[in-house]
């Protein structure tokens, strides 16, 4: 079980700088214009950012699997990315991988 | 409009069941969904909450992945402008991914000011009722999912159905490549540092890889 008073606390800050981040540019909106560069740069934040929570979740996660090293969830990934790149569908995506994984730690 | 929220209902789900996985109560997870309302950054943080690391260590990291609504904001903010505070905080409020991408796909079809404030808040809003009813759904189901389903795997791939369509050209995709590689080496790094240092260090590289395609 999760503390309350732990609990409470990470989300009212993370409510606060999550509301404070979208609200940003939206309330400064009617004194300033934003550069085309910084536009540009804020493109590439979700590339930046998400790969570095994914990658270390799906290689350290303690695996079951010998033939993969206890890799699966890792080797799983790299076959679920293809999926999700040809589909270009969420549900899709988690449901292979799901499937997947279940079927090489499970049943194999 | 449907599409769209198709997209949220498999994440909305996920969020459900890892938060009752995690043993968080129903009243703590609404509280968070209503209140932070960004679906990464909350399975992120009540995974690193289940692991019990320090407060300030999770906020950190999931303000480090709320750092795109930067992005989306300043997309955003143009038919905003001149507009009542009130009315841009709630538009604030409502910005999701999905909500971001549907309105910037569709910008063109909508003429003026008011057709794309309509179009973009009736999107936002059919976007986070779906939300809560997943997560609401997911929490319902997560409860008695064995474990053997490994659902907490829902988080890496939903993430990677998030990053993928952003990845524009092979700029996009070596700064992902980076951040990738950094986060492995810097994992041992304290309160997930490695985290804040390989995102601003792939930052660094697109940066620089701006610059590059500029000079040419």
């Amino acid at each position: 079980m999760i503390a309350t008073s732990y609990f409470l606390s990470v989300i009212f800050f993370l409510s606060l700088g999550t509301l404070l981040i979208k609200c940003s540019f939206m309330l400064a909106s009617d004194k300033i214009t934003l550069s085309d560069d910084l536009k540009k740069l804020f493109s590439y934040i979700p590339a930046a950012v998400l790969p570095a929570i994914i990658t270390p979740m799906v290689v350290f996660h303690e695996g079951a699997v010998e033939l993969f090293y206890g890799k699966e969830r890792f080797v799983v990934l790299l076959f679920a990315t293809l999926v999700s790149y040809f589909t270009k569908s969420m549900i899709a995506t988690v449901a292979f991988g799901l499937a997947a994984l279940y079927f090489l730690t499970q049943l194999m | 409009m449907l599409p769209i929220t198709a997209g949220v209902i498999p994440f909305g789900l996920v969020m459900g069941t890892v938060a009752a996985n995690a043993n968080l109560s129903l009243l703590q997870t609404t509280v968070m969904n209503f209140s932070v309302f960004a679906g990464a950054s909350q399975l992120a943080t009540v995974d690193l909450m289940s692991k019990g690391l320090p407060a300030f260590v999770v906020i950190a990291t999931g303000i480090i992945i709320n750092l795109r609504f930067f992005l989306y904001s300043a997309a955003l903010s143009v038919p905003f402008k001149g507009l009542p505070t009130n009315i841009k905080l709630s538009g604030s409020y409502l910005i999701t991914d999905q909500g971001y991408s549907v309105t910037v796909a569709n910008e063109h079809l909508l003429n003026n000011k008011q057709d794309k404030l309509y179009f973009y808040f009736g999107a936002s809003i059919l976007m986070a009722l779906v939300w809560q009813a997943s997560v609401l759904t997911g929490f319902i189901f997560g409860n008695f999912a064995p474990t053997s389903w490994s659902l907490d795997y829902a988080v890496p791939l939903s993430f990677v159905a998030l990053v993928l369509p952003t990845l524009k050209n092979r700029s996009y995709f070596y700064v992902g490549l980076l951040s990738a590689s950094l986060s492995l080496l810097l994992r041992s790094l304290p309160f997930n540092l490695g985290l804040l240092v390989s995102a601003l260090t792939a930052i660094a590289l697109a940066y620089l890889l701006m610059k590059k395609e500029q000079q040419q």
